[in-house]
């Protein structure tokens, strides 16, 4: 078919007729007033907004907890109070411990997560598409999903000894069936009207794969994305505490073995809480905002969370 | 455009002009089920806008979907003279995560338009559906009007002769509907498509419809068709489609009162 004909026959009709005209005013003034007003916040108010809650709650808690450790009095290896466990973080940090701790830590965690997106990814495209693979492979990956990664660590020490190569299995062992299964769950809420659309548009297998399923698995997929981080995560302090010496570095793991040794539970709490600060970073910092551009672009994002 | 001359009814005229769709003992089930179509033939001349009118579970939609080759016939055959034909489905049915520029310009993609001639031609489109400011705006943003306005800049981008519409207004409110009736009929004497219509709004039919078919239920067959020879403009108020309505309500009326036993 000559590809200009489409364009001849569109520009064959008169568009300058007046009853054209008034329907074009008419469907304007319909289409304004059906238009959803949207009132963007500023970017100032929205951060504020994401902020401040949570900060006033960690103040208040700070605060009972001092409050607790001034009445009660309680043994202070036993129950340490805010301020010794601040000076634990203090000494850490004046000795580079904590930033060779939290560096080497999110330098593991990152890598073997992004192996795991390499890997997971093409493991749960070929189980979503593939309906002999499915049968064969989801009981297995599900399975494999609720197994905790940390019951990997005997085997992998049995495997690759005491070096980061067991750290990095263990993590793949519970962030790949996280990210397959979130790509799955994601390509099987694309609405098959979707699907169809692409049919009829004419798309090959490989422009169907990339330009429809892909796109519309996307929020499943990032959710997966989001709880492999959560496993690598979780997978490698669990093997960092579990593992020590040999050629394996000092990651936040070993610093809580290490305090844990010195039965210094203001530095085991300490520790607790760096890890989880770094989590609740990379949430805020990497993963909130991508998704939140992600759910707004697409209009799935409920009105309160804009 | 808005003065009628007249609506009646007549029976098929032979055609003259070249045939777009011819349809050839077709019959569909599913599986070991029952028969959803039943022996159907049907001829439709290129240009033409065909509505399909049926109560709801009748095969309408099953018939378009074989004719879009979605779906194969079980036995008998449909030749599509053009080749393929464009689809718009009742749901827009819009990629959520493409503006609806983009939207259009991917079918252009998917056709072989290169990409430098892309946004104009998706531009244009879009002005044909008097939505060209609205390229940049996102699915969600649009009313469900403009949606399928759009869809319908989409399904014109493919650039085929035929035209396969599934009930495309039907969860549209009554003001925007009307006024998409008369966006269609625009863009149908525009650009010279041959329009099948699937619909269950008697009303619709007689207001869209140059040819008539009424399909009856299980199995679904034609049991009837009228032919509009007028071929102006009419309103959906105006007396002549409500006569014609009132006729065509009445076997579709009968048609369904079989089913009662």
């Amino acid at each position: 078919m000559p590809l200009d004909a489409r364009t001849d026959t569109i520009r064959g009709g008169a568009t300058n007729d007046p009853s054209h005209d008034e329907l074009r005013r008419l469907e304007a003034g319909l289409d304004s007033l059906q238009a959803v007003p949207e009132t963007p916040r500023g970017a100032f108010r929205r951060t504020l907004d994401g902020v401040l809650p949570p900060i006033l709650l960690l103040i208040a808690l700070v605060a009972a907890w001092q409050v607790y450790i001034l009445i009660v009095k309680p043994r202070p290896d036993l129950t340490p109070g805010p301020l010794d466990v601040f000076d634990s973080l203090v000494s850490a940090w004046s000795s580079d411990r904590l930033q060779l701790a939290v560096s080497t830590s999110l330098e593991r965690g990152g890598l073997g997560f992004l192996i795991a997106i390499a890997i997971g990814t093409p493991i749960g495209l070929l189980i979503a598409e593939c309906r002999p693979v499915r049968r064969a492979l989801g009981p297995l990956l599900s399975g494999l999903q609720v197994l905790p990664s940390v019951a990997w660590v005997p085997a992998a020490i049995m495997w690759f000894g005491l070096t980061d190569a067991t750290v990095y299995f263990v993590i793949l062992m519970g962030a790949v069936p996280s990210i397959a299964n979130g790509l799955v769950s994601g390509v099987d809420q694309i609405p098959p009207q979707l699907r169809r659309v692409g049919t009829v548009l004419g798309a090959s297998h490989l422009q169907m794969a990339t330009l429809v399923v892909l796109p519309a698995a996307l929020p499943g997929y990032f959710s997966g994305l989001k709880q492999g981080w959560a496993f690598a995560w979780r997978s490698l302090m669990a093997a960092e505490i579990i593992t020590m010496g040999g050629t394996i570095g000092f990651g936040l793991g070993s610093m809580l073995h290490q305090s844990r040794e010195l039965a210094d539970l203001s530095g085991v709490l300490a520790t607790i809480l760096v890890i989880l600060f770094v989590g609740i970073l990379v949430e805020l910092v990497i993963f909130a905002p991508i998704e939140r551009r992600l759910l707004r672009r697409r209009g799935l994002m409920a009105a309160g969370l804009r | 455009m808005t003065s009628l001359t007249s609506v009646s009814v007549a029976p098929a005229p032979t055609a003259l002009e070249p045939v777009a769709i011819t349809i050839d003992g077709l019959g569909k089930r599913y599986g070991t089920g029952p028969l959803v179509l039943d022996d159907i033939n049907l001829s439709i001349e290129a240009g033409q806008f065909v509505c399909l009118l049926g109560a709801s579970g009748c095969g309408k939609s099953t018939l378009l979907n074989i004719i879009a080759g979605l779906e194969k016939p079980t036995e008998g055959a449909v030749t599509v003279a053009s080749g393929k034909a464009a689809v718009m489905f009742q749901d827009a049915a819009l990629f959520p995560w493409l503006t609806a520029g983009r939207n259009v310009e991917l079918a252009l993609k998917l056709r072989g338009v290169p990409r430098k001639d892309r946004r104009a031609d998706s531009l244009e489109l879009l002005d044909l559906v008097n939505l060209a400011d609205a390229a940049d705006k996102r699915p969600h943003e649009l009313s469900g009007g403009m949606r399928q306005r759009v869809a319908l800049a989409r399904s014109l981008a493919q650039d085929r002769k035929v035209l396969l519409m599934d009930e495309p207004f039907a969860a549209l409110d009554a003001i925007t509907r009307d006024l998409l009736h008369e966006e269609l009929e625009r863009v149908w004497r525009q650009t010279g498509r041959t329009i099948v219509f699937v619909t269950h709004n008697v009303r619709e039919a007689a207001r869209l419809g140059q040819r008539i078919l009424l399909m009856s239920s299980r199995p679904g067959r034609i049991v009837n068709e009228w032919t509009i020879t007028d071929t102006g403009s009419r309103r959906i108020e105006s007396p002549e489609v409500a006569r014609l309505g009132d006729e065509i309500t009445d076997q579709l009326r009968e048609e369904i009162r079989r089913n009662a036993a």
